[in-house]
């Protein structure tokens, strides 16, 4: 799974280079917002229907609840609010999208699952490496650093993600750490 | 071959244990002769184990421990806080040999060797001129001729052995048992009788008519030599004496054999048990008694029956014995399973998501109303519960063993720093996870360190204020609504407050000036990087430690608490949660969401009363309870429901209310933890799913109580209310 945490890591590690030479990589496209993003497919598990979930208090509102997923309780990331836009309504087409994700705590590699929550989901695409430019300075909605690349698909640009930034555990704890302070 | 290593390791270090415990308390009974033989029985035990998995350095290292235990236990030397000290060093090289074979080097580092010779020589130094040569050093079979020459050795043990006609023809070789002789000591020297050999042609070739007188230097004991011949015990005649025996023992000996009295007398001169004149002095005395009555003859094999019948019976007696011994292990064992932690981990998982699934089930069955259908459900639930406690008790164990390594941590520290410190233990027997058992150690540590050093005074000052020289720490753990409370206190002089609080502000943790309460300044020595230590020891004061102890028992759920009175002493509690796994718990709604609180902690419940004033607590028969809306404190959305209920908690001391909109019973709840990304979230210890597969939160009652003081300290002080913490 480390290689899964690799591939979308911006620095040209070996794994990459080999992904490169292989040419195309798949990825799920899902909207938010009206705007097309995709994931690097390797992290994702699953994807679930958008089910009422329990809310934690005290949290940033990008941090939209927890789920039960077959017997773990698993948080669910409101990745609209997590860009600074506003809370996604719920409609008829919202999913979950379950990552598994990668971090450090102490020294130990812990994994954990991650719900994101999307307006809906597309489809899976093969998009080839140099197919993908480099993140824009400026210019985009969200945050550059959360940008792994721009994908070409059909003459429309993608926003490819980079999850490892997006969903870094540390840093929304940080924030949900600042949140808590303010409202206590 | 694997396996056998890791049970080795295991139980080595388990035996290790058990030595150095021994070893403590034999330094303060050194005569203690029970505590001797165990200190002796678990360094046999690792040597043995060493030998089976052929772990050739740590037989050699322990041989020679287990040489001067067994001389400490013949009471050829006497022990002394020294030699425990060297003891003790051995244990932990012991360990370290441990890890070595455990990382799987076939030859420990050349540092540790240093270490380890180091150490032997300090034990050989000690005064006590023994034969420290390891086991794989014993001199090898095939010199053992040309050894008649050696002096005699102060310790050696004599032994007679016979074996009988039929020996060969049972498939043992003599010569085999006389090669392993050799392995657990040297044969200084050896003479062969062959005087049962008859002429050439009455000769039997698969016969053996061979006999030994054996001179033998070693120090292990006499159930060790004769462990030799365990497999010829039936076919062969054994006398063993033991170093230093009296003359008469020798005299008696020769009387029991079947040869020739003056030839054995001769072989024993030879062999240099005994000299000649006193062989014939022995021999004189003998029969001089003799001629008195009986005639003089029929006397030695009087003597030799009854000496037969002497030695029988011990034998016997040593043989039922050691077939006990063997018995109760066997039994101990059956009763005793070894299990790998991450299995019963996963029971452990397995029977929480039973746990779950079977309150689905009673709440599906209770929504049919079928009576046949609830019954069932509920004989389930019932046995699921019974599952749970019995599963969960598989993973309690005594906090007693992690309390009896501090004997040793105390003695060290204190020899260190020159103090006199008196551990007490109370409540080893407190039940707590091992999980929680585990993480609880270094915190422990700590205060135990900072304890003795900080805490304790030195023996002058102590005396100059009129308190006993020996200082006095103790540890103790006990059961307290549904906590597990470790405590760690001492009678040293206690928290200086002025010298907390000027450091403090020195460190701008609080501005000068500010008023705190003397619970508030106890509790400023959490705060990071601080430390009242005018002295930086190697062992405490260097300002990393408080902080990092509240920080490790807070993520295990818990919390620490001081309490100091000036020139009487310190006392920390530590306050943990019994498991980490599964609680009973009481399931109440806010909102949309549902939370638990763990049942332990529930004292009562009852309606809010109706409110006239905004004030955060009510009458509760007389008592002033404060409480806090669970809505208000966690900003929950919507309006306060008509009527509310109040939860009533405790937890130590303090009690509070809980404020919430519905009671929705009593549930078991399997403990989820919320993971990194809430770990800032207080009043919240972790989450649980329900019956339908909704998420429930757990409330973390300790803290809330902790917030709901505060709250009401605020609103003392300031006139607005402030609805959170």
């Amino acid at each position: 799974m480390s290689q899964a945490t690799a591939l979308t890591r911006r620095d040209a590690s070996a794994a990459d280079a080999v992904e490169a030479e292989a040419g195309a990589k798949q990825y799920l496209t899902f909207t938010l917002n009206a705007q097309l993003f995709a994931v690097g497919i390797l992290n994702i598990k699953e994807i679930i229907e958008y089910h009422q979930l329990t809310e934690i208090p005290l949290m940033p509102a990008f941090i939209h609840g927890v789920i039960n997923l077959r017997g773990a309780v698993v948080p669910v990331i409101d990745l609209s609010a997590r860009f600074g836009a506003k809370p996604t309504a719920i409609g008829r087409r919202t999913c979950i999208v379950i990552v598994e994700m990668h971090h450090r705590v102490d020294g130990a590699d812990i994994q954990q699952d991650i719900g994101i929550l999307v307006d809906s989901v597309n489809e899976v695409l093969e998009i080839p490496a140099d197919e993908i430019e480099p993140a824009p300075a400026f210019g985009a909605t969200i945050r550059a650093d959360f940008i792994f690349g721009m994908g070409k698909v059909a003459g429309r640009f993608v926003i490819i993600l980079d999850l490892d930034r997006v969903l870094s555990i540390d840093e929304m704890g940080q924030i949900a750490a600042l949140s808590h302070d303010e409202k206590g | 071959m694997d396996e056998l290593l890791s049970v080795f390791v295991t139980e080595s270090h388990e035996q290790l244990a058990a030595l150095e415990a021994a070893l403590l308390q034999l330094e303060t009974a050194p005569d203690d002769v029970d505590t001797l033989n165990a200190i002796f029985r678990a360094a046999h035990t690792i040597k043995g184990g060493a030998g089976v998995i052929e772990c050739g350095y740590i037989v050699s290292f322990t041989h020679v421990v287990e040489n001067v235990l067994d001389q400490l236990r013949n009471g050829d030397i006497r022990l002394g806080t020294d030699l425990v000290a060297v003891l003790l060093a051995c244990s932990d090289h012991i360990g370290l040999l441990l890890g070595e074979l455990e990382a799987g080097h076939a030859t420990p580092a050349d540092l540790l060797l240093a270490d380890g010779d180091a150490l032997l020589a300090r034990l050989q130094g000690n005064g006590l001129g023994l034969d420290a040569s390891p086991v794989h050093s014993a001199v090898p079979v095939d010199v053992l001729e040309s050894l008649g020459g050696e002096t005699a050795e102060p310790d050696c043990w004599h032994i007679s052995l016979r074996f009988e006609p039929h020996v060969l023809r049972n498939g043992m070789d003599p010569l085999s048992f006389l090669r392993y002789l050799a392995t657990l000591g040297t044969i200084v020297h050896m003479e062969t009788l062959a005087d049962a050999m008859p002429s050439a042609d009455a000769m039997d070739a698969e016969a053996c008519y061979l006999g030994f007188e054996i001179r033998f230097a070693s120090c292990a004991d006499k159930a060790a030599i004769e462990g030799v011949f365990d497999f010829v015990r039936d076919d062969c005649t054994l006398h063993i004496l033991p170093p230093h025996s009296r003359l008469a023992d020798y005299i008696d000996l020769i009387q029991a054999l079947p040869e020739d009295v003056m030839r054995l007398g001769e072989i024993l001169v030879r062999v240099g048990a005994i000299t000649q004149a006193e062989l014939d002095d022995g021999l004189l005395a003998q029969q001089t008694p003799a001629a008195d009555g009986v005639p003089a003859t029929t006397i030695p094999l009087g003597e030799i029956l009854q000496q037969q019948q002497v030695v029988r019976p011990e034998l016997v007696e040593a043989a039922v014995a050691k077939q006990g011994q063997v018995h109760d292990k066997k039994a101990a064992e059956a009763r005793l399973i070894r299990i790998q932690a991450d299995k019963l981990d996963r029971l452990i998982d397995l029977v929480g998501e039973l746990v779950i699934a079977s309150s689905s089930v009673g709440l599906l069955a209770s929504r049919t109303g079928r009576s046949e259908l609830l019954e069932a459900a509920s004989l389930m639930t019932r046995l699921v519960e019974s599952t749970r406690d019995s599963a969960l008790q598989l993973r309690m164990v005594q906090v007693g063993d992690t309390f009896s390594r501090f004997n040793r941590i105390v003695r060290d520290v204190s020899k260190e720093l020159g103090k006199d410190i008196e551990l007490v233990i109370a409540g080893g027997e407190t039940e707590l996870d091992k999980s929680v058992v585990e993480k609880i150690g270094d915190p422990l540590i700590h205060l135990v360190r900072n304890a003795i050093d900080h805490g304790i005074e030195s023996t002058a000052q102590r005396i100059a204020v009129g308190k006993p020289a020996r200082g006095r720490l103790e540890l103790n753990a006990f059961h307290d609504s549904g906590s597990i409370v470790l405590e760690v206190s001492d009678d040293g002089g206690g928290l200086n407050r002025d010298k907390i609080v000027a450091k403090a502000v020195e460190r701008s943790l609080i501005q000068s000036g500010q008023n705190l309460s003397e619970a508030e300044i106890d509790n400023l020595i959490f705060e990071p990087g601080f430390s009242t230590a005018d002295q930086v020891s190697n062992l405490s004061g260097r300002g990393v430690g408080m902080d990092v102890v509240k920080r490790n028992i807070q993520s295990l759920r818990g919390r620490v608490d001081v309490s100091s009175s000036p020139g009487a002493g310190t006392r920390f509690s530590i306050r943990l949660p019994l498991t980490m796994a599964i609680i009973d718990g009481f399931l109440v709604g806010a909102g949309r969401v549902s939370y638990v609180i763990p049942l332990d902690m529930v004292v009562e419940c009852l309606e809010l009363p109706p409110q006239t004033t905004d004030n955060h607590y009510l009458n509760l028969r007389g008592e002033v309870l404060p409480f806090i809306r669970l809505r208000e404190l966690f900003d929950l959305p919507g309006q306060r429901p008509l009527r509310e209920n109040v939860v009533v908690v405790r937890a130590g001391s303090q009690k509070a209310g809980i404020v919430v909109d519905q009671l929705q019973g009593e549930f078991q709840t399997v403990i989820k933890p919320l993971g990194q990304l809430f770990r800032s979230l207080r009043g919240i210890g972790g989450s649980t799913i329900l019956g339908s597969g909704e998420v429930a939160l757990i409330l973390d009652v300790p803290s809330l109580i902790q917030q709901i003081i505060q709250q009401e300290a605020c609103s003392v002080a300031s006139q607005f209310q402030i609805s959170t913490p």
